[in-house]
């Protein structure tokens, strides 16, 4: 567990919209995703998850409908709407700039 | 776009709050759920998977509570909590909540109510078109004051100056006059206007139209335009009305139509105007107020006009400058007036909106309703303290409750703010109950009769102000105690056994508050006594004339339709009838209501008094047996007889105290004076007569009247209108057995007056007995209030003391020294409350006596009552204010010492 990393304060947003791009998926869901995709190597405090996610309903970047999970339970599924789509191509952009310039200046010193 | 998003879902937050609570609960399980499988999959047992998920998770509680941060309604939902968590609170504290919300509703209904009549008389705005082009004229005093236009004809040379003015308006103060309604006699307000009057305001009638220019001529057939709330509250808002014909002092006027919804009347000070006729209807209608051979109308006008475009306000001064010189040389008589009507050749050109009754009556009106406010804030002050001392008391009482919160981990903002929501619901609670007492208390004092009528409602400017009220108690009364509440020592409460750090800094917050309260109580307890001094002195005043078993009947035979001389005749009739009646000892025909005055101002023959030949003298109407049947004695001279007639000279029986006064010695036989306005009435004294009170309070007290003589109806060219008769039996049976004789005469005569003598003394004393009820009222309402406060704040402290006096009476203390002990404490804030109160009393009283005791109001003076400061008066308040404090702080002291000690030991 000790090579996990915690994520970032503010990259949260980025990689939940990221997931919910594919296709809508409950909360329980996502931090799966999160952690497969990312290999393990990033964890994300599941608690965490909810109140981002509420958030950024709030906000209308993502949607919430009720739908039937895998196990047939009734489960709130995450979709990115149109605003959050254009939302998210912008934060990807922030994200390679910042991560861009952290790479350089780790490299050059 | 996205910000309506925002809303909605902010919106649908807030009106679905249990749905979204739900749902996000299962949102969470699920997770968990779905953790705990995924776990079990990796072959741990189930219950270790379900810790392990949960430890993964995070607290459920906290990641909620984030959630529902998340979506910005984290605020209203608190909000929802405490106010939820208060009303349960309150309703398990009924007692306090109720006594609370009482004091508070009490309060803050009769600031409410009290205010209705202060809008009601001063704030309401007249809403006239294009407003700031008005101005109002007004003819100065000779000290340059302004005054009032004193006749219709200097008012007409006013309206000639059409250059400076688009157009002239005049309209009288409101008179009494009286018509026939439903075959019964009504009083109604009238204001004699000119033909201009709806013009220059910029309205139009809501009915028919105004009376014409034609319709002002003197001599034109009588008109009135019907006020609009006369119209729909004594003609139910019948449009028929317009033509039809009614009988006002007896005359068929016309109606011609029906003011417009807005105009209340041209002084708007809550007398609302019935009826609207010409200036020219002044003789007609007031027969009494002016001589009739006088050569113009004097009438008291206010005159509004409006400028021209480009005509300033300057400009318009400076011509009306120019116009008040030629009136003094045109109408020299006018400005030889002394007394109430003394105008010089000045003249005031005022913006309208600069003015709201009169430039002269608008400080002095303001002043009295901020006294009348300010005495009703001292009631609102001391149930605002009393609030403050009861939520003081029991945030003290729940100290233990705020800091076991506190440990637990509340804040002390979310603490305040809770507290802080609870006292804001008690006053808002109180607010309600306020305006239902207010809304109860205004119809109660509309059912008593006053001598006018004050158009009162609850506008929304009433409203606004009881509700912004209690908003301010809750928040300033609330904060305070609950800033305080907040401010403890955790561990010290926590730890406490019981045993508490008696307080023994004196100034404390709480004795404060009890001190003001008993002090305020006091005062308003000394302003009641002032005004029971008042109406003492008038029932104590020499009334000098017979009361026991005299009784009036008044009626007026023009409404009958009679001529003058059929009236001679009837009346002639009705005074022998009732002379007939057994018992009946002496009866009299007399002209209007007995020993009523009208001022006068005259001019004695021979006379050297400065400043000018000119003075003010009280009339009274009198005839023959008159002297006779008031039991006025003669001093010198004879009375009236029948040889006082129309057309013989005219004579006077004047009062001892004009004969000293303006002949110089007691018996004046035989000398004359006219009256001023005049110069042909010269008029012969033929008798002395002892001086009496009047049948006015006004005229004894509040302003009373200068020398006075009588003269006889006979001779005044009106018709009697009243028989005076005195019986040696009950005044009352008389009073029936008039009204039996009126009815024998003719049955359509109708009964304006019936009443006995005595009744009609008591009824011109209601204006201050009204007062004088309603700041006792309010005193009383007052010491209940502290002594409320009292009771709680001795209560309070016998139960923090009661571990204390539980071991001292283990100990062996007697129960009369633990009362003492309590005792001692009370009487110290009691004594300095009531010390404060009376020294503010003492200050009062004295600020009345040295205030000149008169205010000019422009028109008319009004007299201030000069107060004695009476020691056994202020002594009785002492003792009064002491006796129910100590009774306040006796009961909850007993109930300490009557505690078994075990009970006391234990007692938290």
């Amino acid at each position: 567990m000790s090579d996990q990393t915690d994520v970032l304060q503010g990259t949260l947003d980025l990689l939940i919209m990221r997931t919910v791009a594919l296709e809508p998926m409950h909360g329980w869901a996502i931090a799966q995703r999160i952690n497969q995709i990312s290999d393990e190597l990033l964890r994300v405090q599941q608690g965490s998850l909810y109140p981002a996610l509420h958030r950024l309903e709030h906000q209308g970047w993502i949607t919430a409908e009720w739908g039937s999970s895998e196990n047939n339970r009734r489960a709130r599924f995450y979709g990115l709407t149109k605003a959050g789509r254009k939302q998210l191509t912008t934060e990807v952009e922030k994200w390679e700039r910042l991560s861009a310039g952290v790479n350089l200046l780790l490299q050059r010193t | 776009m996205r910000a309506w998003d925002i809303l909605r879902s902010r919106l649908r937050s807030i009106v679905f709050r249990d749905r979204r609570e739900s749902d996000l609960s299962e949102e969470l399980q699920l997770h968990l759920e779905r953790e705990t499988e995924r776990l079990q999959a990796t072959g741990l047992s189930r219950e270790e998977a379900r810790l392990q998920a949960r430890r993964l998770f995070g607290g459920v509680e906290q990641i909620k509570e984030a959630s529902r941060d998340a979506r910005g309604t984290a605020g209203w939902d608190a909000l929802v909590r405490d106010t939820r968590h208060g009303l349960r609170r309150l309703l398990r504290d009924w007692r306090f909540t109720t006594a609370a919300v009482l004091i508070l509703g009490i309060a803050i209904g009769a600031n409410t109510a009290i205010f209705s009549v202060v809008n009601a008389v001063l704030f309401r705005k007249q809403a006239f078109a294009d407003a700031n082009r008005l101005v109002n004229i007004y003819q100065n005093d000779r000290s340059g004051k302004p005054m009032i236009v004193i006749a219709y004809a200097a008012y007409m040379e006013m309206a000639e100056y059409t250059d400076v003015f688009s157009g002239t308006m005049a309209s009288s103060i409101p008179n009494p006059v009286r018509y026939l309604h439903d075959g019964a006699i009504r009083n109604a307000v009238a204001e004699f206007s000119s033909s201009t009057y709806l013009k220059v305001l910029g309205l139009q009638p809501s009915l028919g139209r105004w009376f014409d220019e034609t319709e002002e001529r003197p001599g034109a057939p009588l008109v009135a335009v019907l006020g609009h709330q006369a119209w729909t509250r004594l003609f139910h808002a019948d449009p028929s009305i317009v033509g039809r014909v009614i009988r006002m002092e007896g005359l068929p006027v016309t109606i011609v139509g029906v003011g417009p919804a807005t105009l209340r009347g041209t002084l708007d000070v809550g007398l609302g105007t019935d009826f609207w006729m010409p200036i020219t209807a002044v003789p007609a209608m007031m027969p009494m107020g002016a001589p009739r051979d006088a050569p113009t109308i004097l009438v008291p006008l206010f005159v509004k006009a409006r400028l021209r475009d480009g005509v300033t306000v300057a400009q318009a001064k400076a011509a009306m400058d120019v116009l008040g010189r030629r009136l003094a040389d045109e109408y020299p008589d006018q400005f030889r007036n002394s007394g109430e009507f003394a105008i010089g050749p000045g003249i005031t050109v005022l913006p309208s909106a600069d003015v709201r009754v009169h430039p002269q009556a608008d400080v002095p009106f303001m002043a009295l309703a901020s006294i009348v406010l300010f005495i009703v804030g001292l009631v609102l002050a001391i149930a605002c303290s009393n609030l403050a001392t009861l939520l003081l008391v029991r945030g003290a009482a729940r100290a233990k409750e705020v800091s076991v919160r506190l440990a637990m981990g509340a804040t002390r903002r979310q603490l305040v703010r809770h507290l802080l929501i609870e006292s804001l619901l008690l006053s808002l609670a109180g607010g309600i109950v306020g305006c239902v007492l207010a809304w109860w208390g205004m119809r109660a004092l509309q059912t008593i009769e006053l001598p006018f009528r004050v158009d009162m409602n609850v506008d929304y400017r009433v409203l606004a102000f009881a509700i912004v009220l209690s908003l301010v108690t809750g928040v300033v009364f609330g904060l305070a105690p609950a800033i305080k509440a907040t401010r403890i020592d955790l561990l010290q409460t926590l730890r406490d056994e019981g045993l508490q750090p008696i307080d023994h800094r004196r100034l404390t917050l709480k004795n404060a508050l009890i001190v003001v309260q008993v002090a305020i109580s006091v005062l308003l307890l000394g302003g009641t006594s002032i005004f029971l001094q008042a109406t003492a002195a008038t029932r104590a005043l020499r009334v000098g004339y017979a009361v026991d078993g005299v009784a009036m009947l008044e009626t007026d035979w023009r409404f009958a339709g009679y001529s003058e001389s059929a009236a001679k005749t009837a009346h002639d009739d009705l005074l022998r009838r009732i002379e007939a009646i057994p018992g009946v000892e002496s009866a009299a025909l007399l002209r209007g209501l007995p020993m009523a005055s009208t001022g006068m101002s005259i001019v004695v023959d021979g006379a050297t008094s400065q400043p000018g030949p000119e003075v003010e003298t009280h009339m009274i109407e009198g005839g023959p047996g008159f002297f006779d049947t008031l039991r006025i004695p003669l001093l010198y001279g004879r009375v009236f007889d029948a040889r006082d007639r129309a057309d013989s000279p005219r004579v006077a029986v004047i009062t001892e105290a004009m004969a000293r006064k303006y002949f110089g010695a007691v018996d004046a036989v035989g000398r004359r004076f006219r009256l001023q306005v005049d110069p042909n009435s010269w008029t012969e004294v033929i008798g002395v007569v002892r001086d009496t009170g009047t049948g006015d309070f006004e005229d004894d007290i509040i302003d009373p009247i200068g020398p006075t003589y009588y003269r006889s109806y006979t001779q005044s060219g009106a018709q009697a209108t009243t028989v005076l008769a005195r019986t040696s039996r009950d005044a009352a049976s008389l009073v029936a057995a008039m009204q039996r004789e009126l009815r024998a005469v003719d049955i359509t005569l109708p009964v304006i007056t019936a009443k006995t003598m005595a009744q009609r003394l008591e009824e011109s004393q209601t204006a201050p007995t009204v007062v004088a009820t309603l700041f006792a009222v309010l005193a009383g309402l007052g010491l209940v209030l502290a002594s409320i406060g009292l009771y709680a704040v001795v209560a309070f402290a016998v139960a923090r003391r009661s571990r204390e006096i539980g071991i001292r009476m283990a100990l062996g203390a007697r129960s009369q020294q633990v009362v003492s002990s309590i005792a001692r404490g009370v009487a110290a804030l009691i004594a300095v409350g009531t010390g404060i109160g009376l020294f503010s009393t003492v200050l009062l009283m004295l600020a009345m006596r040295a205030g000149g005791g008169s205010a000019d109001i422009g028109i008319g003076n009004l007299t201030v009552y000069r107060p004695s400061i009476d020691p056994l008066a202020l002594l009785a308040i002492a003792a009064v204010t002491a006796a129910v404090g100590v009774l306040a702080a006796f009961v909850p002291a007993r109930r300490a010492v009557r505690m078994h000690p075990l009970v006391a030991l234990r007692h938290e």
